[in-house]
């Protein structure tokens, strides 16, 4: 029986990420093998509840987006009584999560994205992070980056009643109203996160794009797919965070097919391989063809690049000016250089702050009518919303009680799991080479591979040490030739 | 899920600055977790075992359950001078039920959540200080990590082998946050 001992915790450590790289004979990459841990038993765990419970259950599938699962669980509940749903309710959980996707985008961008950007791939690890970018940049960007991580967090909670782990939408609306005083309490902070999406946009501008090695690591470094691209669109084919239909789009931009939530299960499949627990979607209608790219492939991504790529345009103007100058620069719409991911998130800033505007000049958003009871129970639902790393799809059944009798769940990095892999062996293969020692550079360079997509993976765990360990194992021969390990 | 105290309400109660001059330690007592992911939740069944023992102790809060991290963790502790975070932690041949004692200058890497889409808890909190927030000192960021089986898996149970050790390790963890608010 122990008691207390005091260790050092990060050596050794479960749960970690893997990956196992295979070289041939002549030391280049013969294939790769990316696995995560999985969370499990979701269905099991939910079947026998009160449908109308599971929004306020999934919030914590996610410890980073537990907004996006509660809206994609609350259109699949609203799904399962019958569907109809309070206009105000929708244009008060669409204002919501507009605030939500900025907070999170500036997470990513200025947490994960901007270190490798401003200090370099090459930097320290010890430095390469948003501490390094203050210092490099100055203190103002911290604050502002913590001030306005601060706003747009408060945004939520003065709507929706809490700023995590939500439990506001119910069947049929939301379980409160904004207040004129409310809506006047936000609007000036509506403001200043527009002025921040400019201000990080003219950040970009200045330390990506004024240095042409950055230019050409996204243009026309490794990190490219010749995969589909997936995304929530309106009715002009504008990104729609909230609601819409999806559509798919091949990367020559030709529309593919687009689908109704309920329609997903006969447009999306999942493959299984025998050495991962985590699935990997397809377009079904394509037919699993295998981990391949190009234009008969039925692997696509599902990102805030993929979501740019689907979109012909996008929903509002300021947005509309960002959306053209990418596309500009990366050489035309849509684009396969996937770093671009992070520039992605940063034009759909200027979307949510313009929407965000928007709904505080909507003379309806503070009135009271943001919930109509349901009269019925038809048994099925599904809601899809663009999580901030791709389209999230909760699909759930019950019985005549209302007890949840299936669930089924797609999010975002699961769609992404394919072009995840490939990107792995892509980045692999292009910096180990025949002759070429393996070392600690290549972990941080196929980090900014997956990074990229912003993968989700097992955040709703808060066990030690919280950042995902990481062990790569390189192969040569059969034998274990060569081990990385971060945190673990 | 029965209601738990957020950080949110602490956080609500505790705005502004500190005060001038000589005052009482504050402390926040974190119960780090997911409630709903097995052993997972040991942090927050430890803080709310515990709760009632400490929250009645002048300067002491208590939360629960905090299932935030990375730089919105600062919001959980700023104005606070102590830390003391309950957590769970999985290590290669550990034995669930074991639990292990340090504080952030321990820490090469991380504290508790950076998930894969923020910055760790010791960048969160080095940014936090050079902005001007009120933020605990590395030695007093007190971390009490339990070894688990199981945090992969949806349940609002703890693994067996944890359920049993629990009894024991809330008695332990109590005595060791004793000794350190008197330290």
């Amino acid at each position: 029986m122990t008691t207390q001992i005091s260790i050092d915790p990060i050596t050794r450590l479960e749960g970690h990420g893997k990956i196992d790289i295979y070289l041939d004979d002549d030391g280049a990459v013969a294939d790769t093998f990316f696995q995560i841990p999985e969370l499990r038993g979701f269905e099991r765990f939910v079947v026998g509840r009160p449908i109308e419970e599971l929004p306020r259950i999934v919030t914590r599938i996610c410890g980073v987006c537990p907004a996006s699962h509660h809206m994609a669980s609350a259109k699949a509940v609203d799904g399962c009584f019958g569907g109809e749903v309070a206009p105000l309710a929708h244009k008060l959980r669409d204002m919501y999560y507009q605030a939500h996707f900025i907070h999170s985008h500036i997470a990513h961008f200025y947490a994960l994205a901007a270190p490798d950007f401003v200090l370099g791939p090459d930097a320290d690890p010890a430095t390469r992070n948003i501490l390094g970018v203050v210092h490099k940049v100055g203190l103002e960007v911290g604050g502002a980056v913590i001030g306005a991580r601060s706003k747009a967090q408060e945004i939520q909670r003065i709507i929706g009643g809490r700023n995590t782990q939500d439990i506001w939408c119910l069947p049929g609306g939301v379980a409160k109203g904004l207040k004129p005083e409310e809506l006047e309490q936000i609007r000036p902070w509506v403001d200043e996160l527009y002025d921040f999406t400019q201000f990080s946009l003219q950040l970009f501008r200045d330390v990506v794009l004024g240095n042409a090695g950055y230019v050409d690591l996204i243009v026309n470094g490794p990190y490219t797919l010749d995969v589909h691209n997936m995304g929530l669109v309106d009715q002009n084919n504008a990104p729609n965070f909230y609601d819409g239909q999806v559509r798919v789009v091949d990367f020559e931009g030709a529309e593919i097919c687009r689908y109704k939530a309920e329609e997903y299960a006969d447009y999306v499949a999942e493959h299984v391989e025998s050495w991962t627990y985590l699935k990997f979607p397809y377009l079904k209608k394509r037919g699993w063809k295998g981990f391949v790219e190009g234009l008969d492939t039925s692997l696509y991504c599902a990102t805030p690049l993929a979501r740019l790529n689907v979109a012909d345009r996008m929903a509002t103007p300021k947005a509309q000016e960002a959306f053209d100058e990418m596309f500009t620069t990366l050489g035309g719409h849509p684009t396969r250089a996937l770093l671009a991911n992070h520039w992605a998130r940063l034009v759909e800033m200027v979307q949510n702050a313009e929407t965000l505007k928007r709904y505080c000049d909507d003379p309806e958003i503070t009135g009271t009518e943001f919930r109509v009871i349901p009269q019925q129970v038809t048994g099925e639902g599904v809601g899809i919303v663009e999580a901030m790393r791709g389209t999230l799809t909760h699909h759930y059944t019950c019985d005549e009680r209302a007890m949840c009798t299936s669930a089924n769940l797609i999010v975002g990095t699961t769609n992404n799991n394919a072009p995840i892999q490939m990107v792995t062996k892509k980045v692999a293969a292009s910096l180990i080479k025949p002759g070429t020692e393996p070392d600690q550079g290549i972990l941080n360079m196929i980090e900014m591979a997956f990074r990229a997509f912003d993968p989700c993976y097992s955040c709703a765990t808060h066990s030690l040490p919280g950042q995902m360990p990481l062990q790569v194992d390189v192969y040569k021969g059969g034998e274990l030739y060569r081990e990385f390990r971060r945190c673990c | 899920m029965s209601a738990q105290h957020s950080y949110q309400a602490i956080r609500s109660r505790n705005s502004g600055a500190p005060a001038r001059g000589r005052r009482p330690a504050r402390t926040v007592i974190l119960g780090m977790g997911n409630p709903i992911l097995s052993d997972d939740a040991v942090g927050i069944v430890l803080a709310s075992a515990l709760k009632p023992q400490f929250e009645d102790i002048p300067g002491v809060d208590v939360v629960e359950e905090c299932c935030v991290g990375g730089l919105n963790l600062l919001d959980a502790i700023e104005g606070y001078d102590r830390l003391i975070a309950l957590d769970s932690i999985k290590t290669i041949g550990g034995v669930p039920g074991a639990w292990y004692a340090f504080d952030a200058t321990a820490l090469r890497e991380t504290m508790n959540l950076r998930n894969v889409h923020d910055a760790n808890f010791a960048t969160a909190l080095a940014l936090g200080r050079h902005l001007g927030m009120h933020l605990p000192e590395d030695r007093r960021c007190h971390v009490v990590a339990v070894e688990i089986a199981d945090n992969t898996t949806f349940s609002e149970s703890l693994s067996p082998a944890l359920e049993a050790a629990l009894p024991r390790i809330v008695a332990d963890v109590r005595t060791h946050i004793l000794m350190t608010l008197a330290a």
